[in-house]
């Protein structure tokens, strides 16, 4: 099937290559959504042949409409005009929106373009004198544009409840919802496929963000069966780069595995991982940190502290840092980059400090859970070995189902005896045999290591 | 043999006609089978547009009877219409010496370009209707019946 693309490659994939060619598609959402901006970034994603038209109504006046496009990188000026057609149906529509189809059929007949955008469409109905004009001007505007080579795209301020009510939803091939929600004092846009006739597409919402390069899209992270991915089976070992600690598990310490590191505040557990990532550096491997924990200048503090080299600092040299306030936090948003990064940078060895944070960012456990799920299958399927902390109450409980994902567990615990003692010790492993004991974890000036004879 | 009209859905010749751009001035009659009245109100803009005279028939028994009738320098015909589908037609047109000259080109939502060939069609394009494909076969497929002098109503 003959594909449209959107400009974007993330909703291309979403859509499974594209709209597809010759369709009637609906991009719904409420104002300020991103509706116009996803559409004129598909406008001049497919430059070049026939022109693509578009046609402003009343709620998206025509210099209006122009004036906000130039904002944006992917907006080539010098296309505006010849392979770029703005044209408006204003006139047309508060006169009589009854002769919508025959302006559309003119306009049709005399550009000959591929791709006709009108923005608004739900304007058109507002217009209308009453439901049964409006299906017969939807039933020839549809005959027109389907009888003709074109892809149609009808932006409109729907919401919801409107697909089932509406008649113009019966007539559209495909239905892209936009939306905006308010978390705390920050805004969450999703992109939701409603309807796709004749193709799969991923469902669910996936986050995107809008920049002056237009929409950054954040496909929803699904478990690797959903893309037909396998799982990497590795009996690779792995040196951790913490003394002592690989020789607690008869197997040693396997690539491809996922590690939950667990402790109170001050445990041990970002140095522990630190540690992981720069024995990868040292060994050519890559690595990311992804931190919401201690900003760039407080890492750089801690590395110099472990008498880390310049060079090994993050984003010196092999680690790279993808930091995030947990203020700014958008879950989807930042397992997208951490894919992004990870597919970009060919990375082995990932950090993600704290599960906590990401815990705290999603809307509910059910979220979390499938994240943390998707999470850890996916890092097995590329043969990502992952490290990830998650910070608990001293003596306190984790949530049981995060461990269930993960194939290590360590505890990191701190006594106060007279003075701090940290100790580590392995609560599971899959399919190994392990040293039960708890042992001191010790912190010097040249790093991390587990001192096994105590 | 089916004439290789070098179209198909994906226009490979996407530039566009300016309007008025010089008429074509073969003048050949086309008859054209399709009941859509949107895809009718479009093929009669173009191939006009072209310099083409057109006639049409609602289902496939009026076009027989049109085509022996006015013989028509070609049919264009969709394959879906009522009473004697597309591809009969074609059958139909091409086993009647008084008929088998007339050049059919199928235009059709069917993807049945081997269908049309067993047929005995001269060009096939799949639908939606796409004016440079249309006129470009239209113009190719008649090429050989201009240069021998042999124009609308004329064999």
């Amino acid at each position: 099937m003959e594909r449209i693309s959107t400009g974007n490659q993330q909703a291309d994939v979403i859509l499974g290559g594209g709209f597809p060619a010759h369709s009637i598609n609906i991009v719904m959402g409420q104002p300020g959504s991103g509706k116009t901006v996803f559409c004129e970034q598909l406008a001049f994603a497919n430059l070049g042949g026939r022109p693509v038209l578009y046609l402003t109504t009343v709620s998206e006046p025509l210099a209006k409409v122009v004036t906000y496009l130039q904002e944006f990188e992917f907006a080539r000026v010098d296309a505006i005009g010849e392979q770029i057609v703005y044209e408006s149906l204003a006139d047309t529509i508060t006169d009589d929106p009854r002769k919508l189809p025959e302006r559309v059929t003119d306009l049709l007949k005399q550009y000959r373009p591929k791709i006709i955008i009108i923005d608004s469409f739900k304007a058109i109905g507002d217009l209308m004198p009453d439901t049964a004009s409006w299906r017969k001007v939807l039933y020839e505007l549809a005959g027109t544009l389907t009888a003709y080579d074109a892809t149609s795209f009808w932006i409109g301020e729907y919401i919801a409840d409107m697909v089932a009510r509406l008649p113009e939803f019966a007539v559209a091939d495909a239905i892209v919802e936009l939306t905006r929600e308010q978390t705390g004092t920050r805004d969450d846009r999703y992109l939701h496929v409603l309807k796709l006739r004749g193709s799969t597409f991923l469902d669910g919402f996936h986050a995107f963000r809008i920049a002056r390069s237009g929409l950054h899209i954040y496909p929803r992270l699904v478990s690797p069966e959903a893309f037909g991915e396998g799982y990497g089976t590795t009996i690779d070992r792995l040196a951790t780069g913490i003394a002592g600690l690989d020789d607690m598990i008869e197997t040693g310490w396997l690539r491809g595995t996922s590690t939950l590191v667990l402790g109170p505040s001050g445990a041990g557990k970002t140095l522990l991982a630190l540690h992981f990532l720069r024995e990868g550096v040292r060994r050519g491997e890559r690595g990311l940190l992804v931190t919401f924990q201690e900003n760039p200048s407080q890492l750089n503090r801690i590395c110099g502290n472990i008498s880390w080299h310049a060079d090994e600092l993050p984003n010196c040299g092999g680690l790279d840092l993808l930091y995030t306030s947990p203020v700014e936090l958008q879950i989807d948003t930042i397992v997208g980059e951490i894919f992004h990064r990870i597919a970009e940078d060919k990375m082995q060895r990932v950090v993600i400090d704290s599960m906590g944070d990401l815990m705290n960012a999603s809307r509910d456990m059910q979220r979390f859970r499938d994240y943390a799920y998707a999470l850890t299958q996916r890092f097995s399927a590329l043969g990502i070995t992952a490290m990830l902390t998650m910070e608990v109450m001293r003596g306190g409980q984790y949530p049981p189902e995060v461990s269930a994902m993960v194939d290590n567990i360590l505890l990191l615990e701190a006594h106060l005896n007279g003075e701090m003692q940290r100790t580590i010790r392995i609560l599971k492993t899959r399919g190994s045999g392990y040293d039960l004991r708890r042992h001191l974890l010790r912190i010097t000036s040249q790093g991390v290591l587990v001192d096994r004879a105590t | 043999m089916m004439q290789d009209t070098g179209t198909t859905t994906s226009n490979p010749t996407e530039r566009r006609a300016p309007p008025g751009a010089p008429k074509s001035d073969s003048g050949a009659l086309i008859l054209v089978v399709e009941r859509d009245p949107h895809v009718r109100s479009l093929e009669r803009y173009f191939l006009e547009e072209a310099g083409f005279s057109v006639e049409f028939a609602d289902d496939g028994e009026q076009a027989i009877e049109l085509a022996r009738r006015l013989v028509p320098a070609i049919i264009i015909a969709e394959i879906l219409v009522p009473k004697r589908d597309g591809l009969s037609v074609c059958r139909m047109l091409k086993s009647d010496t008084a008929t088998r000259k007339i050049i059919v080109l199928i235009l059709s939502i069917l993807s049945a370009e081997d269908r049309a060939r067993e047929a005995g069609a001269d060009g096939y394009l799949r639908k939606p209707l796409n004016d440079l494909a249309l006129v470009d076969s239209v113009r190719k497929l008649l090429e050989p019946v201009v240069g021998k002098g042999m124009v609308h109503g004329t064999h």
